[in-house]
């Protein structure tokens, strides 16, 4: 005879488990997406009759196109960057032989640091009057526009130099778990020091390398401060330019808001989609 | 501590649905105060008949009955059971002493007496001194001894032993079983234990179990077994090297050894004889007594005995033997020698389809 | 012999840029903090003093750091126990359409937050909840990725034999949770935790966006002083406030991972 009181079986258990944080994450994504994409096309104005149209879309098309370009451009530039000192960092905080635990150290302290604080870090760093250039002796006429400049320095500057952080940690999660006895194996085969480099230490960074900077990469496209600190009022990456028209006293730009973010979402999204499919035929190369 | 009397009836456990059952109609009995074995190969079911008893997985049919009491339905933790894996499985944020103190602090013991009666658990099993050591500080074999004092602390109906000295290195098993003995015979628990390891089985269990796929084979006294093995499965499982296939006649099988009487009525029909190694005697070529003469082809040493194969061709073909020397008894690989095959010792299994022809494989490991 | 010594002198010097790399940004803020009079083109400040501190406290340091402890707080104890439970359930293997359900709780980090922020204002004002509450469910949200898959990696290492022995031993299910379970992923726990607070206690986007002005957290205050002219010092000090608290978490969740291991 089976049990009378009828407990829930695991699969019933899981599922109870995971209810609670899957229904606040459904609920407020669905409801955020559903109502900004009804904002947009219309149906859901502040005043006046809901009526489907792409007004919202054509009227910021402009500004959309240019801040498309820029905020891909940013989230690129400091990507790049972030991967390559990322990298770096990883491979000497685990080097097999001189190990940096300072480094290590740094990188991780670097982390909890707000970006918002970064961004007023770097201001204090690389404005016109600021520290680099007092060390430097550079006279502020003369010293390049780094903060609110034309090439938005100060800006992939700051998303650089958190990421990098970031990525360190990540890569460095992986080689110190592995890449000490793979190096070893490898050593004791004949392969000098840049042959490990290539042919194990770097194929065994490479998923965690490439996650980390599809991470970075859709971070620093859809991040709002420092962007708004540090950079020029035209033109305007994707999430300023949201905020601004959010903002604005002109209650028809609202629509226009939620496109921009739809929008960024949308980019965001086939970001995430385009790494899955590169990171998965990374992983089927194996 | 005395032990209750377990009754284990049509377990079956499916894990999904169209697979293979894990177990299938299983019966077992395990008198109070008994040692019962389940032998086995990995993925024969055995953990999950432990498993089922223990109410960790609810079984698909059957039932479990402690002293004539149906468990359905019924917690783990209130079957009065405990169990020891393969794996010391040590809290690793406790002490030893507070390891073994467990059982009694989830009851709502108070802390002084729970590891007042852990210390004397730890003395048991000979770590007297050692409860105050972080569960992490201690050797493999320290560690299932740990293992063992905290399951036995639950004061269990029946203790669950899933091959708990399997990963213990030769010396220290030894160490184990002879504890394990000694606690039988101080606390007389009823121990339902699972092992891989026929010798292992032979030295701690009263009683064994041969299970494969799922399905119960043959159940008896260990010696019952290793005499008169059911099928060729359950020979091999209990280390059994000599298999001839040939025909049953008359009460006498026939094969390249020549016909043999047996000790017990046989119906005729093809037949493989199966005789343990132990049992063979090995003479001179020259012996009146010699059942079979044939040409020693390989010598293995086991520590004083040796283990040696013997070739030998006859009617319809050549087979082997398998013998182990007596100690200090010597043959050459090449040499010619004589068999003998005690009548008693004799016991034919049917051909069954998992014997992929045994006559040709020799060289069995 | 000379191309080792090249080898090691190149070794050093690229450590030392990585290091100048992560330090650099953070010196400029130290010496403000503390600055005075601190003008162009002086290396170093020419006055140190408390001016900075005097002006963050004049302009609501003391309260915005209690707001942003407490909204850290609120969405640790939220976002901890949901992912937990998440990652549990998701390490079991026992979820239906698991992967789809893993996707879906780390969306909140593909989305870009000011995106769901605005999405979500419009309809929290006609639902007319109010703006503290939505600006702590946006955050549970966005840190429910962090919490889930740290636990889940935890509860993906942690042997089931453990319970399982405990509930043999006669502890029920609650207190094999609880003297079991718990005490094992401890460490993750307070990992899992510690990232959970970070979302909370970083945010700008939402608290700007969904608080409409009921919240005044720290990073509002920096970003406000640092949008101002002259007040370096001041934002300086603000940084730095912003960032102890967590580096000081960090270093007390990091020795916790240590001992239990």
């Amino acid at each position: 005879m089976t049990s009378t009181r009828r407990r829930p079986g695991p699969r019933g258990r899981a599922v109870l488990l995971v209810l609670p944080a899957l229904v606040p994450v459904v609920a407020v994504v669905g409801a955020a997406l559903t109502s900004a994409a009804l904002l947009s096309l219309g149906l859901a104005p502040l005043v006046g009759e809901p009526r489907l149209s792409l007004d919202a879309y054509r009227d910021a098309a402009g500004d959309l196109g240019t801040g498309i370009g820029l905020s891909l451009g940013i989230a690129a530039a400091a990507t790049f960057v972030a991967t390559v000192v990322g990298l770096c960092l990883a491979l000497a905080a685990t080097a097999a032989v001189r190990r940096s635990r300072l480094l290590g150290a740094l990188a991780a302290l670097t982390i909890p640091i707000p970006h918002l604080v970064g961004a007023a870090a770097m201001g204090l760093l690389l404005a016109d009057a600021g520290f680099l250039a007092r060390l430097l002796g550079v006279d502020p006429s003369s010293w390049p526009p780094l903060v609110g400049g034309p090439l938005w320095a100060a800006v992939v500057a700051e998303y650089a130099w958190k990421e990098s952080a970031f990525v360190a940690l990540v890569v460095a999660g992986v080689l110190s778990s592995r890449a000490a006895s793979y190096g070893e194996t490898a050593a004791l085969l004949g392969a000098g020091r840049w042959a490990r480099l290539r042919h194990v230490t770097l194929p065994l960074a490479a998923p965690a390398l490439g996650g980390a900077a599809a991470v970075s990469f859709v971070y620093t496209l859809g991040s709002y401060e420092v962007a708004a600190l540090l950079g020029r009022a035209h033109p305007e990456p994707l999430p300023v330019l949201a905020y601004r028209l959010f903002t604005s006293i002109d209650l028809a730009a609202r629509p226009q808001a939620a496109a921009v973010a739809l929008t960024t979402a949308g980019l965001a999204l086939v970001v995430v989609l385009l790494s899955l499919r590169a990171l998965r035929r990374l992983a089927a190369e194996r | 501590m005395s032990g209750g009397a377990l009754r284990l009836a049509g377990l079956t456990r499916v894990h999904g649905t169209g697979s293979a059952p894990a177990l299938d109609g299983f019966d077992l009995e395990v008198p109070a105060g008994s040692c019962v074995a389940i032998l086995g190969p990995s993925g024969s079911g055995k953990s999950t008949v432990l498993r089922l008893t223990a109410g960790l997985d609810e079984p698909t049919a059957g039932s479990v009955h402690l002293d004539g009491v149906d468990l359905a339905g019924v917690l783990p933790e209130r079957r009065g059971m405990a169990m020891v894996f393969q794996r010391p499985l040590l809290f690793p944020h406790l002490s030893v002493r507070d390891n073994v103190a467990f059982a009694d602090r989830v009851r709502g013991v108070p802390r002084r007496t729970a590891r007042r009666r852990a210390e004397e658990f730890l003395e048991l099993v000979q770590l007297g001194g050692y409860g105050g050591r972080p569960a992490r500080a201690l050797s493999g074999g320290q560690e299932q001894r740990v293992a063992l004092a905290r399951a036995l602390a639950a004061e269990p109906r029946v203790l669950l032993l899933d091959e708990p000295f399997s990963a213990l290195d030769a010396r220290l098993r030894e160490e184990m079983h002879e504890l394990l003995a000694d606690l039988r015979m101080r606390l007389d628990p009823t121990i339902l234990l699972v092992t891989h390891d026929h010798a292992e089985a032979d030295t701690l269990a009263d009683r064994v179990a041969v299970l494969d796929g799922g399905r119960l084979l043959q159940a008896g006294p260990m010696r019952a077994l290793y005499a008169r093995p059911a099928s060729l499965t359950v020979s091999r499982l209990l280390g059994g090297r000599t298999e001839v296939a040939g025909v049953v006649r008359d009460g006498r099988h026939e094969s390249p050894l020549g016909s043999l009487d047996l000790p017990a009525p046989v119906p005729d029909g093809p037949a493989v004889l199966v005789v343990r190694h132990e049992a063979v005697q090995v003479t001179t070529a020259a012996d009146p007594a010699a059942d079979a003469v044939g040409s020693a082809v390989r010598v293995r040493p086991r520590g004083l005995r040796a283990l040696v194969t013997v070739e030998v061709t006859g009617d319809g073909g050549t087979t082997t033997v398998d013998a182990e020397l007596g100690p200090g008894h010597d043959v050459a690989a090449g040499g010619t020698v004589g068999l003998r095959l005690p009548a008693g010792d004799r016991w034919v299994v049917p051909v069954d389809d998992a014997a992929d022809d045994p006559v040709a494989d020799g060289a069995r490991a | 012999m000379t191309a080792v010594r090249a080898v090691r002198a190149a070794s050093r010097t690229g450590r030392t840029l990585l290091a100048l790399w992560l330090v650099l940004p953070l010196v400029p803020l130290l010496l403000w903090a503390f600055a005075d009079r601190w003008t162009f083109p002086a290396v170093l400040p020419q006055e140190w003093g408390t001016r900075g501190a005097e002006e963050a406290l004049a302009a609501g340091a003391g309260g915005a750091f209690l707001t942003s402890t407490l909204l850290g707080a609120v969405v640790a104890l939220l976002a901890t126990p949901l992912g937990a439970m998440a990652g549990r359930a998701l390490a079991s293997r026992q979820v239906p359409a698991g992967t789809a359900v893993l996707a879906v709780l780390l969306s909140p980090l593909a989305l870009p937050p000011f995106a769901v922020a605005l999405g979500l204002d419009v309809l929290l004002l006609r639902l007319g909840v109010p703006a503290v509450g939505g600006v702590v469910v946006l955050l549970v949200v966005a840190a429910l990725p962090y919490t889930t898959l740290t636990m889940r990696a935890a509860y993906a290492a942690h042997d089931r034999g453990f319970e399982d022995e405990a509930r043999v031993l006669g502890a029920t299910r609650w207190q094999t949770v609880r003297s079991v379970q718990l005490p094992l992923v401890a460490p993750a726990l307070a990992g899992a935790a510690f990232l959970a607070f970070l979302v909370g206690w970083s945010d700008y986007i939402v608290t700007v966006l969904v608080g409409g002005g009921r919240l005044t957290t720290l990073p509002l205050l920096v970003a406000s002083a640092a949008s101002a002219t002259g007040s370096d010092a001041q934002v300086a000090i603000l940084s730095l406030t912003s960032i102890l608290p967590p580096v000081a978490l960090l270093l007390v969740v990091g020795s916790l991972g240590r001992r239990r291991r």
